[in-house]
């Protein structure tokens, strides 16, 4: 029997490959694909519609509902034990599970949010290690006083999913289900008050305008020039890698909470294990997505040839996740990742059309930092695109 | 089926004997079939992956979605002309076309007239190492769009890039990024207009030179009254062409959009039906650049008709 599977994790071929020694009979052929929004979701979905879609596929939670729409998911519930869903965080299970409606993907990894620091030169600028949002605005306020070139970091335009983040922290409900309606709000207050906030950096220039993960940023981060980076637990390769030059400077902290005291985090990113639709085999797909998403062995292979954050509470008291990092001066940073996805609300859901809000976002984003618009004015540009999108695509939707 | 017709029109000479049929019809027989043969292969590709995307885009840009509860499945329904009426209200896309509009009525006539000066020089008798510049001029079309977009976005970024460093603008930002683009378009097209133009002006018979300077005139005055009239069918092409580029515009915009916050997923109406189509927004993205490609034809055509009043003057 063979299963084809679309991924782009790197080096997940090792998984793949140490699944089909333990299975003869149940061959996994992988394909390594480019990113979800690269193009691997368009060839999904075109894939759907001609029907030639592989058995798995890597899709990202954000996503999921909109693959659910086009009917390319297959409803596992009956190939897994009843009890599957304990061993997941409640965020991640919830993004598959849809309202407890069935079970459409296996979760594969998370994306905790914390905030990266130099140490080094937030000993230099004298500032503390900003506990809330207030404090981390009096840190940017500092540090730009003192040398003008430099900022506590960037207002990353086209990173919506940072932003989504952001929101959900502060308890935002971008969507929601209602019988068979859509509730969209992503002008709500809590996202309202992290779009304010903001919106005061930019506008005191205490935030940088650049893409982030360009290479301007990158330049910008090894000059010493941006402070911070509130990021996902994946972040931390992509620090240690696109500017290594800054290693043993980092460290690690818990993102700024909007209340003192309180322990508030975020999830950025995160992708699960789906079943297609035209699948022969589906007990089989669904036994490869739990085995490759909860073995202790492929965990293990996932995060050392990709980076990625088991999505299971066993699988974060695995050995290699606690290790001290180099590149973090010795920190034991997957402890605070780890502190970080206790905290995230399970209760943020995805509405089905995220790529037209996202762009919408961006778009908004885009004006406000340039001056013409605010970010304010953005989230009301995407509330409107977004229930658009969802009336373009025939669903009933309420503004709430 | 190509190479057979091919073959038989190759020997025409030796045509299927023993037929009661006039002596030249064999051959011309032969020489239709050479047509078909030659141009099927060509034929073939355009029908199946031009018109036919074209005719079931068009097709699709009728329909529209229908669907029960929050994750029901989809089904078509015909919605006669409402995509269109949803496109042509859409402000995203009424200001990108405004953006491309205004980005052609700038570059165009810029770029047209850097290719027909670099086309004048090349062709006049005291330019030098005409082989090197003619080379050198047209090597930016021969760097792939995308992978000359990166370089240029290199060369706009603060920091990194020369000419951002060297020039004190905002080669990125809200108010120039549309004109960066427009470098780097030019950069890209110059060279290659310039070429169409320059061997038109090679085709020119030079026995017209010689009678315009024994009549006195000087480089100048045969340039402008004698080169340009007569290649004036290769700059309306380069006209025709550039005007289909601008209102196309993609790969730059899309390419610079990963280093600069100032464009937007709507920023030119290629964007636009992109983004649509990447939202699954299939019909809608369909009527889209059905509307897009009806706008070029307009535009071209007017475009033809005004130059024309040129070539009666």
């Amino acid at each position: 029997m063979k299963l084809s599977f679309w991924s782009w994790v790197p080096g997940i071929d090792d998984a793949v490959d140490l699944w089909n020694a333990q299975h003869p009979k149940v061959q996994v052929e992988l394909n390594t694909v480019p990113g979800g929004n690269q193009g691997t979701y368009q060839n999904l979905s075109n894939a759907l519609k001609a029907g030639n879609e592989p058995d798995l596929a890597q899709i990202e939670y954000d996503t999921l509902p909109s693959f659910r729409l086009q009917q390319g998911l297959r409803d596992i519930s009956h190939c897994l034990k009843t009890d599957t869903g304990d061993q997941f965080f409640d965020f991640a299970w919830k993004q598959v599970t849809f309202g407890n409606t069935g079970v459409y993907a296996i979760p594969q990894d998370t994306g905790p949010m914390a905030m990266f620091y130099r140490k080094d030169l937030f000993e230099k600028y004298g500032v503390e290690v900003p506990k809330t949002w207030a404090q981390f605005a009096a840190v940017a306020e500092a540090v730009h006083k003192q040398d003008p070139t430099v900022q506590i970091t960037h207002f990353p335009q086209r990173d919506t999913g940072w932003f989504a983040g952001l929101a959900s922290q502060n308890g935002a409900r971008w969507a929601q289900i209602d019988g068979d309606k859509w509730l969209v709000n992503i002008d709500d207050a809590p996202t309202e008050e992290v779009a304010k906030y903001w919106q005061n950096l930019i506008d005191r220039g205490l935030v940088a305008n650049m893409q982030g993960f360009s290479q301007q940023w990158n330049k910008a981060l090894a000059d010493g020039k941006l402070l911070t980076w509130v990021s996902a637990v994946w972040g931390n390769a992509t620090l240690a890698s696109n500017v290594p030059t800054t290693s043993g400077k980092w460290a690690l902290a818990p993102m700024p909470t909007w209340k003192d005291g309180e322990h508030t985090a975020a999830n950025w990113g995160g992708s699960s294990t789906a079943v297609l639709r035209g699948s022969d085999h589906p007990y089989e797909a669904a036994q490869f997505a739990l085995w490759l998403n909860t073995d202790p062995d492929s965990l293990k292979l996932l995060n050392q040839n990709g980076g990625l954050y088991p999505a299971t509470r066993a699988g974060l008291d695995l050995p290699f996740l606690k290790q001290p990092s180099q590149f973090y001066g010795g920190q034991h940073i997957f402890d605070v990742f780890a502190q970080a996805a206790d905290n995230v609300d399970p209760d943020f859901i995805w509405s089905p059309t995220m790529t037209q809000t996202y762009a919408s976002l961006a778009d908004g984003f885009g004006a406000a930092l340039g001056g013409d618009s605010t970010l304010s004015e953005a989230l009301v540009g995407a509330q409107e695109d977004t229930i658009t999108a969802m009336r373009l695509q025939a669903l009933e939707v309420e503004p709430k | 089926m190509s190479l057979d017709t091919t073959e038989s029109g190759s020997n025409h000479a030796s045509g299927p004997s023993g037929r009661p049929a006039r002596s030249e019809n064999p051959s011309r027989r032969a020489e239709r079939r050479a047509i078909v043969g030659l141009l099927s292969p060509f034929a073939i590709l355009f029908l199946l992956f031009y018109i036919v995307p074209i005719c079931y885009a068009f097709v699709r840009s009728f329909f529209v979605t229908t669907r029960k509860g929050a994750f029901g499945p989809a089904e078509d329904a015909w919605g006669g002309l409402s995509n269109y009426g949803q496109a042509l209200k859409d402000p995203a896309l009424i200001a990108s076309v405004g953006r491309v509009l205004l980005f052609g009525f700038i570059q165009v006539p810029a770029m047209l007239v850097i290719a027909l000066t670099f086309a004048l020089l090349l062709d006049s008798r005291s330019a030098r190492f005409k082989r090197f510049f003619r080379l050198t001029y047209f090597v930016p079309y021969a760097v792939p769009v995308v992978i000359g977009a990166i370089v240029w976005g290199f060369l706009f970024t603060p920091g990194l890039g020369p000419v951002a460093d060297l020039i004190p603008i905002d080669f990125l930002g809200n108010t120039w990024v549309l004109w960066s683009i427009a470098i780097i378009v030019t950069w890209t097209y110059a060279g290659y207009n310039m070429l169409i133009m320059y061997s038109n002006l090679q085709a020119i018979d030079q026995d017209i030179y010689e009678a315009a300077r024994i009549d006195g005139a000087n480089a100048w005055q045969t340039a402008l009254r004698i080169k340009i009239p007569l290649i004036r069918d290769s700059v309306i092409l380069t006209g025709v062409f550039s005007i289909i580029g601008t209102l196309q515009l993609f790969a730059e915009p899309q390419v610079l959009r990963s280093i600069s916050t100032s464009i937007s997923s709507t920023y030119t109406p290629n964007l636009l039906a992109f983004t649509a189509a990447s939202g699954n927004a299939y019909n809608y993205a369909a009527a889209v650049s059905f509307l897009l490609a009806m706008a070029t034809a307009v535009l071209s055509f007017v475009f033809l008709r005004l130059t024309q009043r040129w070539e009666n003057s």
